[in-house]
């Protein structure tokens, strides 16, 4: 069904220094135990509302930034916890945000959903609200003639079914933005799994054509593939000055949310999914190449973990919001 | 130096000349380029101004308004052309759950400057899909700016203030006012959001409107005054922030209140202006306030049914009457 983007392992791993290589590995566990914990700080009653987790997609996003670099406009869905932390916010702040504290990414206002950085435009609640906004931001890039700017506009696979997806990929393709639209097809929207929202699989395959770009499929488990395809379409974004419409294959190893015990999901396909953790296949990589000793990994974790419990004491000992800033803000200045 | 112009070339001259004071204003929407706006608001615009600046879009309001919102968060200052603002439901997620809430939502972190403008409720028997006034609906949203000014003066000067605000301002137009006359200055000048106007002074009773309305009530006023009921009106010129101070000033003086709204009765302005003068000014009435308002249907073609569910001179006189008699 797939013709995944073409790509070698070793040029991939050629392309990227090892310090980098371990930068990611870094990130990809920084983003793993900030859902973790975040997730047992929600059971104990710390942090409320809708918690989406990222834990599964992670290769995606880390290879895409590192690809790219942060010096671009990000857009993703309310799964928006790694985009913020891997474009710089800090642990405490998004913690703190969770815990809804005046220490917070958005002052506690925003809470899981709406996280945000200089270049990120939000954690977007809305299924596919996020996409016309990203056009915009190519919009922006293009006007002022920004050639190295990219728009990267992630959403999920159920975003698909919505206007908004439509419209926005033809105004794009139609006025030649420099926007990336990365599907990252978990396989279920919410309960509903893929084949039972989209009409046609594979996705940016199919649709892209529809609107005369080009559509590649990436395996969204293994981050060397992601980041060698992401560079060589970040290239031709930049010299085509044209749009591109990427689907990377995945899958949640969580429920949609929290709240979601995913019934829907057998255990044994949850189990064959996770035989794919993309975290171990960057790690078991860096292991086969001798960049990374398991002793040093659990230095690693270790280290990461506790970075995480930091932040998570201080988001604890932040001060809640004062009430009387409830009616600042509204307006902007 | 004066200069005699209508609604439309008003609105021309605020979008020309905040294009020439900063560069990243830019035009969008339906038709506003080649076909020089449906209502030629934009007229010579694209001539001027190019195609980089002034942009035909394809009938997708919900994207180009989410484009639009977009673009205002990385540092352009877009102006959007709803044909109809009846079109703008189909974009109303970009505007409601973008525009509106993004700069609380983000901690103060991304602002939306970003004009929304077109023409807003009814116009000569186009039924009810093109009919609608929104006012009421985006009124409820707190972080929106919504300015339906009445005349060319305040529209001009309301508009280049709307372009210059650093929040997403609704600008409600009327079709019907497109052709208005007026003599303005030649030289610039802004009108402030958020400052409603006494339009004509008089002491009975206060008339509080907005936007077209405001026209049909100066007349009903014209029409009293030829029985001895000396009424003020006062035109709102911005629905959202609320100047009911102005109105609370004039209650004051006349003790009674009539609130006369295109849009419909149900938690309408109207109702909303009503309760605010409960809330300010109680103790200063003298009678129970009542309104006009558009009564409870989707918007008729016949041009006797579309007459008769509008706000007219008639329905506002005879509102009126009964005020002064009450109390």
């Amino acid at each position: 069904m797939y013709h995944f983007f073409p790509t070698q392992k070793e040029e991939a791993l050629a392309s990227i220094t090892s310090e980098e290589l371990i930068d990611d590995l870094k990130r990809m566990l920084l983003i793993r135990h900030f859902e973790t914990r975040s997730e047992a700080a929600y059971q104990a009653g710390k942090i409320g509302g809708f918690f989406h987790s990222y834990i599964g997609q992670e290769a995606i996003q880390v290879a895409a930034v590192r690809a790219f670099g942060v010096n671009n406009w990000y857009t993703t869905s309310y799964r928006c916890h790694a985009l913020a932390l891997l474009l710089g916010a800090t642990p405490n702040e998004l913690m703190a945000e969770l815990y809804g504290k005046a220490t917070g990414n958005a002052k506690g206002r925003g809470g899981s959903m709406h996280f945000y950085t200089p270049e990120l435009l939000g954690g977007f609640g809305i299924v596919g609200g996020q996409v016309p906004i990203a056009t915009g931001a190519a919009f922006t890039c293009k006007y002022l003639g920004q050639k190295e700017k990219v728009s990267l506009c992630f959403m999920g696979e159920g975003a698909v079914a919505q206007g908004a997806f439509h419209e926005s990929l033809n105004l794009a393709a139609l006025w030649d933005l420099p926007c990336l639209y990365v599907i990252e097809n978990n396989q279920w929207g919410m309960g509903t799994a893929v084949n039972r929202a989209i009409s046609v699989q594979a996705i940016a395959e199919k649709k892209a054509p529809g609107f005369n770009l080009k559509g590649y499929t990436l395996d969204g488990m293994d981050y060397f593939h992601c980041l060698q395809a992401f560079k060589a379409i970040k290239a031709e974004i930049i010299n085509e000055g044209r749009p591109v419409l990427v689907e990377a294959i995945t899958e949640r190893f969580k429920g949609h949310s929290i709240s979601d015990p995913a019934l829907y999901r057998s255990k044994e396909s949850l189990t064959a999914c996770m035989q794919r953790d993309p975290l171990q296949i960057l790690k078991s990589t860096l292991l086969e190449k001798g960049l990374l000793t398991e002793e040093q990994f659990v230095a690693l974790d270790k280290e990461i973990k506790e970075r995480v419990l930091v932040a998570m004491k201080y988001a604890d000992e932040s001060p809640w919001p004062d009430p009387v800033t409830l009616e600042e803000d509204v307006f902007a200045p | 130096m004066k200069q005699i112009v209508e609604m439309r070339e008003a609105l021309r001259q605020a979008l020309d000349e905040e294009m020439t004071r900063d560069e990243r204003v830019f035009i969008l929407g339906e038709e506003v380029a080649e076909y020089n706006g449906a209502y030629k608001v934009t007229k010579g615009l694209l001539d001027k101004w190019g195609p980089r600046r002034v942009i035909d879009t394809p009938i997708a309001e919900l994207g180009f308004a989410g484009l639009a919102i977009g673009a205002a968060m990385t540092g352009l200052r877009p102006v959007v052309e709803f044909m109809s603002w009846n079109f703008s439901f189909v974009g109303a997620d970009q505007i409601i759950s973008n525009a509106a809430k993004m700069h609380y939502m983000s901690g103060g972190r991304f602002s939306v400057p970003v004009v929304f403008r077109g023409p807003n409720g009814a116009a000569a028997q186009v039924s009810s899909q093109h009919s609608h006034c929104v006012e009421a609906l985006y009124g409820n949203l707190p972080g929106l700016l919504v300015v339906a000014p009445s005349n060319p003066y305040d529209a001009k000067g309301l508009l280049k203030a709307a372009i210059r605000s650093n929040n997403p301002v609704l600008f409600l137009e009327s079709e019907l006012s497109y052709g208005d006359k007026a003599e303005i200055p030649t030289d610039e000048y802004l009108v402030p959001i958020g400052k409603a106007k006494v339009v004509r002074e008089g002491r009975h009773l206060t008339i509080v409107s907005h936007s077209r309305m405001v026209l049909v009530c100066l007349k009903a006023a014209e029409e009293l005054a030829k029985e001895g009921i000396l009424v003020e009106v006062i035109d709102l010129r911005t629905i959202r922030p609320l100047d009911i101070a102005t109105v609370a000033y004039s209650i004051a003086k006349t003790h009674r209140a009539l609130l006369v709204e295109e849009g419909h009765f149900f938690a309408g302005i109207a109702a909303e202006v009503g309760f605010e003068i409960n809330e300010h000014c109680f103790d200063q009435l003298d009678a129970p306030l009542r309104r006009v308002c558009q009564r409870e249907t989707p918007m008729p073609y016949s041009r006797v049914l579309e007459a008769e569910t509008l706000p007219n001179v008639g329905r506002i006189v005879h509102a009126a009457k009964k005020l002064i008699k009450e109390g």
